[in-house]
């Protein structure tokens, strides 16, 4: 790989053992991939929380505050967690207090989201970015045209301590067209909800092989973005797709021909009612009717999504436990409209935690005791982390299902809609 | 039998091979403190991946997977090396920064040539896999 001057000394370890491992890292992968160079990138984004604390160690020796942005995915709360009564929340606590410390000594933004775009940092059409977060490498490809590639937590760390990247994968245009097609099969999305955009997501991830870009065909141009981000992230769950063109809806896809770069695709899937009452069979992992839990915000809520669940909550006393996934500034908004009110009054929380892999009230290693042995969820990507990470039973339903789940604490089988 | 493949993470590992023909996220697919495959209803649910020369198709889910693959490894509860037919991103960071010697793009379809049980030696460094007991 060529290096610039400035990457040998980093190399060399002339800014320290940090840097140097950090680069050494980028180097191994970019090899691995063919990559030319490393690249600056406009900003990065880290999860210290999901980091683990030896590796932040060794990334961040002696590494000074950086002169590029670097933000953060959501974070845990172990003093809230305490004050909620979860009785292992303070084996939680002293490492992420050192960890916060030594983010904040690295200048680094502290917005604890998923869904940076929400609070107004978003990248432009082109911009390379280095992210950790599967949901935000597609979010970002897919939906605002940034150059993101694959990459891992671990990698995140590296690229957002040299403020580079390797030059690979999905940075690269000739690598942005989509190599296989969705065609929807006599799928009428006219009155779908958030949820059966999450599961055609779900079902396209799982349905994909490889994680080259995806053409979706056959939706309604100019899809509303919450239906948009809903479809786009939950393929990199099931799957490892990093960038998905909804053809008429997102920035490198006014046409067929432009999201398959004038080329046929390689497979042409299609989509219709059986797969999607697969997928949401799949996603449906229980065997009695009782919720312990219900959770939001996979990935962060917006405003909207936020504004139906109050609307839901509001006058109403939950019998589980609730938990929206949102950033400290959509929280805000929210609060000043009154929706806060109506969730917490209800019984439920709103913060910038993960509702899915790090859920505290799901989490074993969190709750001890008090873990919820059931949740459900409208999101896909959620189901999916709650099963498999929390090991519990899972019912993924639309909103309004879930919703009524916490106030009953049953579920309601819900007929399938494409029956 | 010797099958030549690309280097993804160097060094060399040895153990039986587990093989699954679909993709592998180290976040879901593996529990980091048992070294088993949690995910339900998945093919391989219960198996340990500890010390095994696992093969599989290619990567996939969420970037967190290398994560994982970090704690697994100071546990000890990771396959001693990996055979994919094609890698992607997440995974290779995670084989690269846990130092799990992994090889993609093997010459012959080592998913339909290996079985579960075989006894292999990966010399990634080199790019080699060699099948040495059926």
């Amino acid at each position: 790989m060529l290096l610039t001057d400035e990457e040998k000394k980093m190399r060399a370890g002339e800014y320290g053992p940090g840097m140097q491992r950090a680069i050494s890292l980028l180097i191994t992968l970019g090899d691995s991939f063919n990559a030319e160079r490393l690249v600056p990138i406009s900003y990065g984004h880290i999860s210290y929380d999901f980091c683990p604390e030896d590796f932040w160690n060794l990334m961040t020796e002696e590494v000074p505050p950086t002169p590029h942005r670097v933000t953060t995915h959501p974070s845990y709360q172990p003093q809230l967690w305490k004050e909620w009564g979860l009785p292992l929340a303070d084996q939680w606590i002293d490492e992420h207090e050192r960890k916060l410390t030594a983010f904040r000594q690295l200048g680094w933004l502290r917005t604890e989201t998923c869904a940076e775009y929400l609070i107004g940092i978003m990248p432009r059409k082109g911009d390379i970015v280095s992210m950790g977060g599967s949901c935000m490498q597609v979010a970002n490809n897919s939906l605002f045209g940034a150059r993101v590639d694959r990459m891992g937590i671990l990698v995140s760390m590296a690229a957002a301590v040299c403020g580079r990247t390797p030059l690979m994968g999905l940075l690269l245009p000739e690598n942005r067209y989509a190599i296989h097609m969705v065609e929807l099969d006599d799928l009428d999305v006219t009155d779908w909800t958030l949820s059966d955009f999450h599961c055609l997501g779900y079902c396209i991830g799982d349905t994909i092989p490889g994680f080259k870009p995806v053409a979706v065909h056959g939706l309604p141009h100019n899809l509303p973005f919450d239906f948009a981000r809903a479809l786009v992230i939950s393929m990199p769950t099931s799957g490892a797709v990093t960038l998905a063109h909804l053809v008429g809806t997102t920035p490198e896809a006014a046409t067929v021909e432009e999201a398959l770069g004038n080329k046929k695709p390689k497979h042409v899937i299609r989509i219709g009612k059986r797969e999607m009452i697969q997928a949401w069979e799949r996603l449906n992992v229980w065997d009695n009717d009782i919720v312990e839990h219900v959770a939001f915000g996979c990935p962060h809520a917006t405003i909207d999504e936020i504004a139906r669940i109050a609307a839901l909550l509001d006058g109403k006393t939950i019998k589980t436990s609730l938990l929206i996934g949102a950033s400290a500034p959509v929280k805000t908004l929210a609060g000043q409209q009154g929706y806060v009110d109506s969730i917490e009054n209800a019984g439920g929380h709103i913060i910038p935690v993960c509702p899915s892999i790090s859920n505290p009230f799901t989490r074993r290693d969190i709750a001890g005791e008090k873990q919820a042995k059931s949740a459900a969820t409208n999101s896909a990507r959620g189901a999916h982390y709650l099963a498999t990470v929390s090991g519990i039973k899972v019912f993924f339903g639309t909103e309004e299902a879930c919703v009524n789940a916490a106030i009953t604490g049953r579920w309601k089988g819900e007929t399938l809609r494409w029956k | 039998m010797e099958i030549k493949a690309h280097t993804v993470s160097a060094g060399k590992a040895e153990g039986e091979a587990v093989v699954y023909n679909g993709p592998f996220s180290f976040m879901g697919d593996l529990d980091p403190n048992t070294g088993k495959v949690p995910a339900p209803r998945h093919e391989l649910e219960g198996q340990s991946l500890v010390n095994k020369v696992f093969v599989f198709t290619t990567g996939k889910g969420s970037s967190g997977g290398d994560s994982i693959a970090w704690m697994a490894k100071q546990k000890g509860n990771v396959p001693s090396a990996i055979i994919c037919m094609e890698s992607e991103p997440v995974l290779s960071g995670a084989v690269i920064a846990t130092e799990i010697p992994a090889v993609d793009y093997p010459e012959k379809n080592v998913l339909k040539l290996i079985k579960t049980g075989d006894y292999i030696k990966v010399d990634a460094t080199r790019g080699v896999i060699e099948v040495v007991g059926k």
